[in-house]
């Protein structure tokens, strides 16, 4: 068999123009960005060769995981702390945005309101949840009640968000029917919007309790409560053991609330005929990577 | 009832199952409120806390003064740039690696995606704790945090998106006798680059916000004065540095938004 060529092949068509510099221009970018910052952060080569030999000195100790120390300074009980933190975070957070929400919707609520209200979940949204704690430590003193503050606060912002999503996904049928049998704008959102939008907006406060279990674990390392301060003790002391322990337990316990409440909410979600918002579809884990720092656009 | 007129159709009644479910919530709420020393009497007090008299006057020429803010600031900056840049570029080839489209082969498919989850799994400042006690207190450990919990996060994200892309390419370069690393360098990489660039960007963003932060467990920036002045009482140049550093933050977000919008 022989290969027969292509009469007429046509000339391999030419990379379009100014792309070659785009990218010598990008690619300059970059090393100057990387450049700076290297001078800047003080890393030596030394430093870059010896850190990952240093790394694992460290992270070798963590295993085998010390349960039984772990276990004895009350982990699992400082973990469960960090649950009830998210938990109460979460209702404040969903009691405060809820009503909010309604005025900050696009189909329901006017003008004048509805652009400082926005404007204020967005804010909130900017705040990541240490730094409230940082703000409400020196009010409510270390302990647990300031990192619930500071997660109810900035759950706030997300839900909020979210809520009016799903309000602005609504049908409209109902809230007409509701005023034209002469319901007030209040009767128009309990009968005409809440039913529709409920299932939905509470998969997303269980939703943002599975972000806040993993934000509220980490607010303990300021005192605010939970897990954080336990992993923060046993490091100074250098007994890695018992850190692979804590590190273990908080793992397992995230994990179980992120796949008992995955369960929940596609529970919940499968009731609704029809869904809306964003979380409904696309990956889950995605989704919460996105909300990790509490940013979400 | 005459015949034209409907009943009001009957409310039904709340199933037990419901009724058990609500107080059950209820009272794991009471109990966690209780827990996290929640208090209906004294949660009121606190907003008129004479504490709050701390936080003001904001002595902006502290905050303003070059060696005690924005140097730190820099910092902080530079962190996230750098980790950002190691993150992503590590990112790359291990997204292709973890996606079922274009892994090498089944054994580092696997290896990856699991090692990347249990990194994910961990919170990034725990990780920005464990680097401190390992490497030292200082920048070069959080930027070693943020780099790897960046590329734990992009690796996520860019994954899928090859896992969705177009096979086609891929095929048509393998039925022309390709190796692998060609295969997708020209059948993948072109149509994956840009939602590349703009999840690199989301991350970026990410890392700026995280990289303030970081600073409270002793790893470099803007956070180890916030700390330090925390453990001052201090707290009127706290606020002072935090509303800056907000200021600041929601400019290069907006740009980086801007850029991604324009990206995608």
């Amino acid at each position: 068999m022989t290969t027969t060529r292509t009469p007429a092949m046509a000339p391999r068509p030419s990379p379009p123009t100014g792309v070659a510099r785009r990218r010598i221009l990008l690619a300059l970018l970059l090393v100057i960005g990387a450049a700076w910052s290297l001078t800047g952060l003080d890393i030596t080569l030394a430093r870059v060769l010896g850190a990952p030999s240093d790394a694992w000195v460290i992270f070798r100790q963590l295993w085998p995981p010390d349960i039984d120390k772990a276990l004895d300074r009350g982990v699992v009980g400082k973990v469960f702390e960090s649950v009830y933190i998210a938990w109460v975070g979460t209702i404040i957070g969903a009691v405060i945005s809820l009503p909010l929400a309604f005025l900050a919707a696009t189909n329901v609520a006017p003008r004048w309101i509805r652009i400082p209200v926005r404007q204020m979940f967005n804010a909130i949204r900017a705040v990541p949840e240490l730094i409230v704690a940082v703000i409400f430590i020196p009010i409510t003193g270390l302990g647990p009640w300031a990192g619930t503050l500071a997660i109810g606060l900035h759950s706030v912002g997300t839900l909020g968000k979210w809520a009016t999503e799903a309000i602005e996904g609504i049908d409209t049928g109902p809230v007409e029917a509701v005023e034209a049998t002469g319901g007030r704008w209040v009767s128009g959102m309990r009968w005409g919007v809440l039913p529709q939008i409920m299932p939905i907006v509470a998969s997303f406060w269980l939703f943002r309790f599975e972000i806040n279990v993993r934000a509220s674990a980490v607010l303990g390392m300021i005192g605010a409560g939970g897990v954080g301060a336990e992993l923060v003790s046993q490091l100074m002391f250098r007994n890695f053991g018992t850190v692979g322990a804590v590190l273990g337990i908080t793992v397992l316990v995230v994990l179980t609330i992120d796949t008992l409440s995955a369960a929940v909410r596609r529970r919940i979600i499968a009731g609704v005929a029809r869904t809306s918002g964003p979380d409904t579809d696309g990956d889950r884990n995605a989704e919460a990577l996105r909300d990790l720092t509490g940013l979400r656009r | 009832m005459s015949p034209g007129e409907t009943a009001r159709p009957v409310r039904p009644r709340p199933r037990l199952r419901t009724l058990a479910i609500t107080t059950g919530l209820i009272a794991f709420t009471v109990f966690a409120g209780n827990e996290v020393g929640f208090d209906a009497s004294t949660s009121w007090e606190m907003w008129t806390n004479p504490l709050w008299g701390m936080f003001w006057p904001i002595p902006w020429d502290w905050v303003l003064d070059r060696s005690n803010v924005l140097d730190p600031l820099v910092e902080t900056f530079q962190i996230a740039i750098l980790a950002s840049l190691i993150g992503c570029g590590l990112a790359l080839p291990i997204s292709f690696a973890m996606s079922r489209l274009t892994t090498p082969n089944r054994p580092t498919y696997l290896v990856c995606r699991s090692v990347m989850n249990v990194v994910r799994a961990v919170p990034d400042l725990f990780w920005a704790k464990l680097l401190v006690t390992a490497v030292g207190i200082g920048a070069f450990a959080g930027t070693w945090a943020l780099s790897i919990f960046s590329l734990a996060v992009m690796v996520k994200l860019f994954s899928e998106t090859v896992d969705n892309a177009d096979p086609r390419p891929l095929e048509a370069a393998r039925a022309s006798g390709s190796r692998h690393l060609p295969a997708v360098r020209t059948g993948v990489l072109p149509t994956v680059l840009p939602e590349y660039v703009a999840y690199a960007l989301y991350v970026f963003e990410l890392n700026i916000r995280a990289s303030i932060v970081l600073g409270l467990v002793g790893a470099g920036g803007i956070g180890r004065v916030i700390e330090a002045q925390r453990q001052f009482f201090r707290f009127d140049r706290v606020l002072g540095i935090l509303l800056l550093v907000f200021v600041i933050v929601l400019i290069i977000e907006q740009f980086s938004v801007a850029l991604r919008k324009r990206l995608v």
